[in-house]
């Protein structure tokens, strides 16, 4: 009797001093970046889950693949070939536009845009839960991956790097409740910012005035405004507007360009490597963009 | 944890565990079931601290939940605080909450995990600013009603891998 009454006060003290570290632990991480390096090894270590947690749905994807019927593969066949020549059609008019836009931009003296380093990379794990919008990827800062990177699909914008290991990355999605990036309209060049809502298919645009020239159809590249997301990158299209109902701003919702949660490979964009600033860089070229398009 | 006397019983269970806490569902299953997710390590963890407490410890459980910090991107600690808690009341009670039946344990694994939920979401909200949301409510019911088909695997793997 005794000796479980003592073991029970010591460890009263042991869970006292493990809730105290606990809060140092969260302290630490919140007023500076020392446990980065601690998260990411064990983030390293643990990648082995991630793998095994994400066999059922490969799998699903494999045996769906592998049991498909001849005319479900032949009409996917016609649509990719059709895709492959709608595709080289827009490739041949980008090279063309691409010459033309160099020369206006040299003739306008502003200096020609590098074609950004993407590098491929694969999803290997999404984060449980309808609420977290997140993924995991197969590259880490051993390829270079660094914090703030933009990632995209081949339709759009997907997200960027919140966390690097040494070889797998975290991707915080474009519709996380917690994630905003600058855009504006291709039509009309009005500028917003895009929000997440928590749901794979609907974003919001936010702070566009009521009376603003926004309708449905509207396409949204990313401004590179703030910096963190190169600018001209496909966002979202707009889905439903509504206005009139005596608020300053107009309720736009958006539909993601990106298969968000069906895309299996994407691309991290480098940032530009000769541009020291960024923010200050990004803005310039807006500015450029603004001038180059006005008549 | 000792190895001998199957600590890598518990060991293994505990990965396993990690692994379907983050299983990603095949495509063709609904959406929703996602909020259904119940949370098999605390699950796990109530399971081997009832049946051997001596084995399973409050540092254990606190190192544990750091690695499901890690797993999860939640802040560094807050998962090892919610663990060591709910360690902590299951250790105290654990001689009454042993006689109980799976119903009657199911029920006490369901405000066991109705208070850990909810204190984990209190440390989101004020450390990533997350929304509240009904999630730990819906968490803590799908534990408790898989609670007696957990029991039962588990009491296999003890006696099969002779866990004393």
């Amino acid at each position: 009797m005794k000796a479980l009454f003592l073991r029970q006060s010591g460890a009263g003290y042991l869970l006292t001093s493990l809730l105290v570290a606990s809060l140092a632990l969260m302290y630490t991480e919140l007023s500076s970046s020392m446990l980065a390096g601690l998260r990411g090894s064990l983030a390293t270590a643990l990648s082995p889950v991630y793998f095994l947690a994400e066999l059922p749905w490969q799998s699903s994807r494999y045996v769906g693949d592998t049991f498909s019927t001849r005319d479900q593969l032949q009409d996917r066949a016609l649509l990719l070939e059709r895709r492959v020549l709608e595709l080289s059609q827009a490739s041949q008019q980008y090279l063309t536009v691409r010459e033309e836009n160099a020369r206006l931009r040299a003739l306008l003296g502003s200096r020609e845009r590098l074609g950004r380093d993407v590098l491929v990379a694969e999803v290997v794990g999404v984060l449980p839960g309808a609420d977290r919008h997140q993924l995991i990827i197969d590259k880490g800062h051993a390829d270079g991956i660094r914090n703030a990177l933009a990632v995209i699909d081949e339709h759009g914008m997907v997200g960027q790097i919140v966390e690097t290991a040494r070889s797998s990355a975290r991707v915080l999605l474009i519709s996380d409740v917690s994630h905003a990036l600058p855009v504006q309209a291709v039509r009309t060049n009005l500028r917003g910012i895009v929000s997440g809502t928590g749901r794979l298919d609907v974003m919001e645009l936010d702070y566009v005035p009521d009376s603003a020239d926004i309708r449905e159809g509207d396409v949204l590249v990313s401004s590179g405004l703030a910096g963190r997301f190169p600018g001209g990158y496909p966002v979202g299209v707009v889905s439903a507007v509504t206005t009139g109902q005596g608020q300053a701003f107009a309720q736009i919702q958006v539909r993601p360009s990106a298969q968000l949660d069906r895309s299996r490979h994407v691309l991290v964009l480098f940032a530009e490597p000769d541009l020291p600033e960024p923010e200050a860089q990004e803005q310039d070229t807006q500015g450029q963009d603004i001038q180059g398009s006005s008549p | 944890m000792n190895p001998t006397k199957g600590g890598w019983a518990i060991l293994l269970t505990l990965v396993v565990a990690l692994i379907l806490a983050v299983v990603h569902l095949p495509e063709w299953w609904p959406q929703w079931l996602g909020w259904l997710r119940p949370n098999w390590i605390a699950m796990t963890v109530f399971f081997w601290v009832l049946a051997v407490p001596h084995r399973f410890g409050l540092v254990a459980a606190w190192l544990l939940g750091v690695v499901v910090d890690v797993l999860y991107a939640e802040p560094l600690g807050l998962n090892g605080a919610v663990l060591a808690v709910l360690t902590y009341i299951t250790w105290s009670l654990y001689e009454r909450l042993r006689m109980f039946s799976a119903l009657q344990q199911s029920i006490i694994l369901f405000f066991l995990l109705l208070l850990g939920e909810f204190v984990r979401m209190l440390g989101l909200m004020l450390l990533l600013e997350r929304e509240a949301q009904f999630g730990f409510l819906t968490i803590a019911l799908a534990s408790a009603l898989l609670w007696p088909v957990l029991r039962f695997t588990l009491e296999r793997v003890q006696r099969g891998c002779s866990v004393v």
